[in-house]
């Protein structure tokens, strides 16, 4: 088992991470995201049924 | 574990190892054991071979069904002249993309969902992997359509190519053996390359592909909405959230370090030039089409190309190329299903669930999630194209919007997992790894988020 370092073992890899402490600026960035994922998912379900109503 | 104790320690130090060893940690170790006598040998191109893998699976994987049918339109809508070199650098940005995955896997010993979750918070971690799970379903569709496709060329019955692909794809998972897997795969994946043959029958002008690399022409009918709906599409066909999914996992579950990361690097580079070289070759292989001035703008699958091919390249260049077609929709179903596997798994271990090892060394006993998740979604995904009247065109679409819309988030992600100083140590991203790597996340998520809405409303940009 020498041949492992010893964060590759499973039991290293499930220990539990902590939360990142996130900046002002990566915090804005992440809820621009939210925004952006929120305006993109009606775009994605509109592409789809669009493309049902579409004759193939 | 209380936070206060998890805080008190290195982040990804590891306790002692008073936890009973699993089986995935003894094939990972003799894996290792293998790449340390290669190493202490000093046997360069062995230690390459070991070591390779991921990056050539992850790039290959990527010259999916759908990715070689763009790669054909676009060759016989406009020749090898622009497209040739732009497919280069779009793989060139792939690279840049993949090498930091590769080095996020490495830090930390953890899978891109994994990350996520832990670092950013059950939102995210959620969103990561529904979002990447959905979309792979979706785009599992399309390559049991490009295995239909290239086994209807062949005069095989439908549901044929698509039993077949099915017990390809699980059968593989039968390995329990992630080196065995990886192998099995690679050889399947050498096949991408029959474009390159398919390409030497069009007997290509060498000149004026000499002439393409180096003026980036010529363009023929210039900047319209459909070249620029081309252009989008060969980056939407060279850059998708599973890679880094998949290819930080796989580098995860290989067990590599970072001392490896010079031939990891080797390996992912390998694979790009490899995935362009077979991308340029069906941009060749095609060209003759747009001499012929074909219309190829009904053409709905691979094998409507190597049809309208055969008089044009003869009919062995036509049988590899709807050979190829059916390789690229085949090694892609596997990779892509395997990256369903790790994201979803990994996201349920973060969020403390039992039952959710992830790993393709696990036990189908240890392993009934991940092995669970690629099973049901590949049996799901091949059910559906045999539906008589399924919505497969519709299916199409939104696995690009999806794709290229939601590519930001991935790509934003990964770019701040890379700057993140307390997992990554040293190999955390530098000056000008976030440069490029910034420019290029920026660049990928503007132009994918433009795709994305030109397909949902294909009149944005006029005719």
């Amino acid at each position: 088992m020498d041949a492992l370092e010893p964060g590759q073992l499973v039991s290293a890899t499930r220990r539990p991470l902590p939360r990142r402490a996130l900046s002002q600026g990566i915090l804005a960035l992440l809820w621009g995201l939210r925004i952006y994922v929120l305006i993109a998912i009606p775009v994605v379900v509109y592409a789809f049924v669009q493309a049902l109503l579409t004759p193939q | 574990m209380s936070e206060a104790s998890i805080d008190s320690e290195p982040l990804l130090d590891c306790a002692p190892a008073i936890e009973a060893l699993t089986r995935e940690d003894v094939l990972r170790a003799t894996d290792r054991l293998n790449v340390q006598k290669s190493r202490a040998a000093k046997s360069p191109l062995r230690l390459l071979w070991l070591l390779s893998g991921p990056g050539i699976l992850v790039m290959i994987g990527e010259n999916d069904g759908p990715s070689m049918v763009s790669y054909a339109t676009t060759g016989a809508t406009y020749g090898i002249g622009f497209f040739a070199p732009f497919i280069l650098l779009t793989f060139l940005m792939a690279f840049v993309v993949q090498e930091m995955a590769v080095r996020v896997g490495v830090a930390t010993h953890r899978g891109h969902a994994d990350l996520i979750f832990q670092r950013f918070g059950p939102f995210w971690g959620y969103f990561a992997m529904g979002d990447l799970v959905f979309g792979n379903l979706l785009t599992l569709v399309t390559e049991f359509i490009a295995i239909q496709a290239g086994g209807l060329y062949f005069g095989v019955p439908a549901w044929l190519s698509v039993a077949g692909g099915v017990v390809v794809v699980i059968g593989s998972l039968a390995f329990r053996r992630y080196a065995t897997w990886e192998r099995a795969l690679m050889g399947l994946a050498a096949f991408n390359l029959l474009f390159v043959p398919a390409a030497l029958m069009a007997h290509p002008d060498p000149q004026a592909l000499g002439r393409a690399f180096a003026t980036w022409g010529p363009l023929p009918g210039g900047v319209s909405a459909s070249f620029l709906t081309l252009l989008l599409a060969n980056i939407g066909a060279t850059v998708t959230p599973w890679m880094i999914f998949f290819q930080q996992s796989a580098v995860v579950d290989k067990g590599l370090t970072a001392a490896d990361m010079p031939q990891s690097r080797a390996d992912t580079g390998i694979g790009a030039v490899l995935a362009a070289v077979a991308a340029i070759a069906t941009l060749v292989a095609t060209a003759p089409l747009f001499v012929a001035k074909a219309d190829v703008s009904q053409f709905a699958n691979g094998a409507d190309f190597a049809t309208a091919l055969a008089p044009l390249i003869g009919p062995t260049g036509a049988t590899l190329f709807a050979l190829g077609i059916l390789e690229a929709g085949l090694v892609a179903a596997m990779t892509i299903s395997t990256s369903s596997s790790y994201a979803l798994a990994e996201t349920m271990s973060a969020a403390r669930m039992a039952g959710t090892a992830h790993s393709l060394n696990l036990d189908f006993a240890q392993g009934k999630l991940f092995y669970g998740a690629a099973i049901v979604s590949t049996i799901l995904a091949a059910g559906v194209v045999l539906i008589p009247g399924a919505p497969l065109l519709a299916m199409t679409l939104t696995v690009n919007v999806i794709a290229t819309l939601l590519m930001a988030p991935a790509l934003l992600l990964l770019l701040l997992l890379a700057n993140d100083r307390e997992i990554m140590g040293e190999l955390a991203n530098g000056r000008l790894g976030n440069l490029t790597g910034g420019a290029i996340v920026i660049a990928i998520s503007v132009v994918g988020a433009v795709y994305g809405a030109m397909t949902a409303f294909p009149g944005l940009l006029g005719k």
